[in-house]
This record gives C-alpha cells, sequence and structure tokens, in this order.
C-alpha cells in the first residue's frame, strides 16, 4: 500500500463521515453550526483563491456575499424567479464587480491593496444602507429583506429542517475544494504562485501576472457570491449590517490566516477550528461574559500567528505525515 | 542571421540618461559579453531589451521582429529569457516547483512541465536538489536555479545578469561551464558579469559600457587592449597581454 492510497482511502472516510453526520447530530442547533462551519470554509477556500495563491489580502470579499445575497433574494421576492437562478445571476453580477475591482487595485501591494478592498466593500454596504430602491429593485435600505418562509422545497431553496442546507453546503464545499486542488496542480495555480511571490520573475517566466490574477478574482467573486445566496436562504432575512459588514470579510481572513493561506486545507481546518471556537463561547460565555467570544477568538488568533505564522496547517500535515509513515512502517519520510 | 539587434537604443530616468545610444546585435549562436564599471548601465539595457520597462528612444529587434515595448511575457513566449542580477527564487516552493513555473511557457500539462523541468535540471546536473525549498539554497544553487528556471521556458536567447556574481572560483568555473554547454545546445547567450577571468573565457565578442554609451566592442583579446577601456575600467593588468 502507497501513502497514495492511504491518503486517498482518508479523504473518502472524511467525506463518507461528513454524508452521514447528519444520522447522529439530531439537536438543530449543533446542525446549525456544523452548517456554519462549512459555509465559512466554503467562503475561505473561495477566498484562498485569490488571498492564497495570488498572494494578496482582500479584505472586501463580504461585498460579493452581499451582492449574490441581494440579487437572488430581489429576483425571487419581486419576480418570483428561483434563488437557484437567482445565485447564477448573482455569481455572474459578483464576477464582474470583481473583475472591475480587481483591474485599478491588482497593481497596488501589500496594505494598499487590503485598504483599497475594504474601501470597496464598505462603499458597497453604505451604498446598499442608503439607497430604497435602485430602479425597479427593491433594496429597502437598512432594514433589509425578508424573505417569507413559504413554500419550502428544493425548487424554492428553502427547507422546514435543517439537513437540507447541510447537504447543500456540504456539496458546495467539495465542489469548491476540489476546484481549488484542480488549479492548485494547473498551469494557473503555479501562475498564481509564481506571481504572489515574485511578480518580476514570474513575468519574466512567461506569466501575465496581472491576468492571472484576475481570473482567480472572477472565479472567487461568483464562488463568493453563490455563498451569499446560500445565508440569505438560510436565514431568510438579509440587512446590509449583517451580511455586507467588514466583519464577514475580516472573519474569512481570519479563518485562512489561521487555518493556513495557500494551502487546500487550511480554509477547512481554520473553519474547523474557530467556528466552533467562536459559537461554543459565545453559547456558553454569552449571558454572563457578553464579548468573551470575541476575546477567545482574539486569543487564538494572537497564539496561531506567533506559534505558526503559517497556519495550523503546517504541523498538522507533519503530523498526518508522521502517522501514515509508522502506519505503513516507514522510516524515512516520503515527500 | 543576426538574433538580437539594438539600434540607438536609450533610457532615460528623470534627467538621467541611463543608455545612451547603445547599438549592438548578437549572432545566433554567439556569446556577447556586456561589460562596464558599476553604475555603466548594463541592467537598464538588459531590463529594455527584456521588456520591464521600454527603451525613451531607438530600436530593438529580437528575431527580425521589433520587440520595443513588448511585455516580459510575451518576449519570454517568442523565446527571450533572463535571469536577475538579485536573484528572485519562489522561496516558498521546491526548486522543481520553480523550475516548473518556467516549463509552463510553452505548455498547458503539468505532466509535460514537470518532465521538461526534470529534464532542464538533469541537464544542469540539479536534480538532487529538485525537493529542496528554493529558499534554502545556497548563492551558488540560486543562481543555478536562475537560469535552469530561464531554460525551461525553452529560449533562443539567454540574457544572463551577474549569475557569477559572489560565487567561489571553483563555483565560477563550473559556471563557465555550464554557460559553454547552453551554446552547444544552439543557445545564444547575452551576458554581464564583473568576473573578468569568467567573460573572456566565454565570450566570442564583448561590448563595454561607459556612462551608458558604449566605448569599445571586439573580441576579448581587443577589448582587453583597449586604451579606453582599461582607463574606464579593466586596470593595468589586463592591459599587459
Amino acid at each position: 500500500m502507497t501513502s497514495k492510497t492511504v491518503n486517498q482511502i482518508a479523504l473518502a472516510l472524511v467525506v463518507l463521515m461528513a454524508l452521514v453526520l447528519p444520522l447522529f447530530v439530531r439537536s438543530a442547533t449543533y446542525l446549525h453550526i456544523l452548517i456554519l462551519v462549512y459555509l465559512y470554509a466554503y467562503l475561505t477556500t473561495s477566498w484562498n483563491l485569490v488571498g492564497g495563491f495570488a498572494g494578496v489580502l482582500p479584505l472586501g470579499h463580504s461585498a460579493f456575499i452581499g451582492i449574490g445575497a441581494y440579487t437572488s433574494t430581489i429576483l425571487s421576492l419581486q419576480y418570483g424567479i428561483s434563488p437557484w437562478i437567482g445565485m447564477l445571476v448573482g455569481g455572474v453580477l459578483a464576477t464582474a464587480a470583481g473583475v472591475l475591482i480587481g483591474l485599478p487595485t491588482f497593481k497596488m501591494r501589500g496594505a494598499y491593496f487590503a485598504l483599497a478592498t475594504i474601501a470597496f466593500g464598505e462603499g458597497i454596504r453604505v451604498m446598499v444602507e442608503n439607497i430604497d430602491k435602485l430602479g425597479p429593485f427593491n433594496l429597502n435600505g437598512p432594514r433589509g429583506l425578508q424573505i417569507p418562509p413559504r413554500d419550502t422545497g428544493l425548487a424554492n431553496y428553502m427547507f422546514a429542517n435543517k439537513e437540507p442546507y447541510y447537504y447543500i453546503i456540504l456539496v458546495m464545499l467539495i465542489g469548491v475544494i476540489g476546484l481549488t486542488y484542480w488549479i492548485s496542480r494547473s498551469k494557473l495555480g503555479y501562475a498564481l504562485n509564481a506571481g504572489g511571490e515574485e511578480p518580476e520573475a514570474a513575468m519574466a517566466l512567461g506569466v501575465n501576472v496581472a491576468r492571472a490574477k484576475l481570473i482567480a478574482m472572477a472565479m472567487s467573486s461568483f464562488l463568493t457570491a453563490l455563498a451569499g445566496t446560500f445565508y440569505a436562504q438560510l436565514t431568510l432575512y438579509i440587512h446590509p449590517k449583517s451580511i455586507i459588514s467588514l466583519d464577514f470579510s475580516f472573519e474569512i481572513a481570519f479563518i485562512a490566516l489561521i487555518g493556513g493561506r495557500g494551502s487546500i486545507a487550511g480554509p477547512v481546518l481554520g473553519a474547523l477550528l474557530l467556528r466552533p471556537v467562536s459559537d461554543f463561547s459565545r453559547i456558553y460565555f454569552g449571558a454572563t461574559l457578553p464579548g468573551m467570544h470575541l476575546i477567545i477568538f482574539g486569543t487564538v488568533l494572537v497564539l496561531v500567528m506567533i506559534f505558526q505564522p503559517r497556519g495550523i496547517q503546517e504541523p498538522l500535515t507533519r503530523a498526518y505525515q508522521y502517522l501514515i509513515n509508522r502506519f505503513l512502517g516507514k522510516t524515512a519520510r516520503e515527500s | 542571421m543576426q538574433l538580437l539587434e539594438v539600434r540607438d537604443m536609450s533610457k532615460d530616468f528623470g534627467g538621467l540618461r541611463a543608455v545612451d545610444k547603445l547599438t549592438l546585435s548578437i549572432e545566433k549562436g554567439q556569446i556577447l559579453g556586456l561589460i562596464g564599471p558599476n553604475g555603466a548601465g548594463k541592467s537598464t539595457a538588459f531590463n529594455c531589451i527584456a521588456g520591464v520597462f521600454p527603451p525613451s528612444a531607438g530600436e530593438v529587434f529580437f528575431d527580425g521582429v521589433k520587440i520595443n515595448g513588448y511585455k516580459p511575457w510575451n518576449l519570454c513566449k517568442q523565446g527571450l529569457a533572463r535571469t536577475f542580477q538579485i536573484v528572485k527564487p519562489f522561496a516558498s516552493k521546491s526548486v522543481l516547483y520553480n523550475v516548473m513555473v518556467g516549463s509552463f511557457a510553452t505548455t498547458e500539462k503539468l505532466a509535460v512541465s514537470r518532465e521538461k523541468a526534470l529534464d532542464v535540471l538533469r541537464s544542469l546536473n540539479f536534480e538532487d536538489k529538485k525537493d529542496v525549498r528554493a529558499g534554502n539554497l545556497t548563492i551558488a544553487d540560486r543562481k543555478r536555479l536562475e537560469i535552469a528556471r530561464a531554460l525551461a521556458t525553452e529560449p533562443k536567447l539567454l540574457l544572463l545578469d551577474e549569475v557569477m556574481a559572489g560565487l567561489r572560483p571553483s563555483e565560477v568555473d563550473e559556471m563557465v561551464k555550464i554557460i559553454q554547454t547552453l551554446r552547444k545546445r544552439g543557445i545564444t547567450v547575452f551576458v554581464i558579469e564583473h568576473i573578468m577571468r569568467a567573460i573572456m573565457a566565454l565570450s566570442d565578442r564583448i561590448v563595454v559600457i561607459h556612462f551608458g554609451k558604449k566605448i569599445a566592442e571586439g573580441t576579448p583579446e581587443d577589448v582587453a587592449r583597449d586604451e579606453k577601456v582599461i582607463k574606464a575600467y579593466l586596470g593595468e593588468e589586463y592591459g599587459v597581454s
């Protein structure tokens, strides 16, 4: 048995476990926490295409979540179009927005790029907050939009219990991880990594760095918008502060930093660590010590940044490799 | 046939003329050396040719095509590759990964790119280090990695910017051998170098620039005897022979 086969078996086991998990987790609260873990893992993996591979730090991804959520919700509320179709329309709109923001900002480096994307996200939020009607579309300003729980069912993207949401976001997560894996082994992945690390050298080696980044941004914003629709259908209520907020953008970046930017497992591991920390500390300390969950969240972030600046995926990957090698009875480490 | 032809190329940075009406050409299969004191404009001339920035005046022809204002990635695909004086490895990635970025210039497929990269590494006796992180390499190996990456793009013309600076004498000898094998593979080489021993041994012809202007051109022997060159740069010890 080679380590490759073991990897495949381990991966299959994890997927299988995720598939049967709702049979054992009967509590709606815990299932909701799991859904949020997957949602954030999905968002962060989408973000990682730009923030990890392309080596820049976008902090305005909540704008794409907002575009996705508002597009599908407005289309469904005002025109009765299925959120599934609205989700794709939102994705296309977000792609256009992503390319438009990427064109001028990808020339900037480091903090300037991050600041520009924050301005972009905040700009969109302020606009939505102050616009009640955009042409024929009813944005309803700061009050947000409520999706009345009508007919549940797959076609309406609305369900009475949590399980369907769990499976939808699980499928989306598996899809986006598969896409990331494929990109990391493609010409585009090499171009993004190279361009992120040493743009001049990458250009001299035939990489059109700006174009590669734009492609990554387009994909990232499209995928992020899909999650916006999912979030809207999950909570059935969206308003600018909740869905286009900086908190959303920051938390995605935190998860990526803690999990490990630019790796495939990093965003998932980061979400698995941080989301439960955030949720459970809110559950247990929320009443007695308000704000405690944020302190815990911040402490975890600081500790990981000090001791594992490349994220928790690195020691975990090493540990996994070690276990595999022990299991296969090898002494030398195989790369 | 001339593979590279530079005609009256100038480059201004504000009021400073870094390169002044430089004219030179390289025949296919030749090794041309470009020397000059520090700040003479060698790297600027390279950057203009390689498309980092366009020349302010003059023309550059590569393989019969005027390439003024072409972007580096397009030039690379047409067969013009370069290394950097200050090495720029993708430090967090393995040597093989670094070289594969180069070999992806001519293919879309991962497996093909990988094979080509391994071929290049083998030809440079570098294969044993393929899994080493580029950030952990010695300076000599980093310079070699620069060449390996550039070679992986399958260039017709290779611009080498001080690939021997900072190397020990034994490493210089090895690098000279590597560059000579490049020529045997049919690659034309344009090399900037400060180490006289190396450039004298390597070059078919040498161009000397000083304050952005060409002050001499010829075989290594001619250049070494040239009064102006000696004054500007070489010092007496090369003037005797």
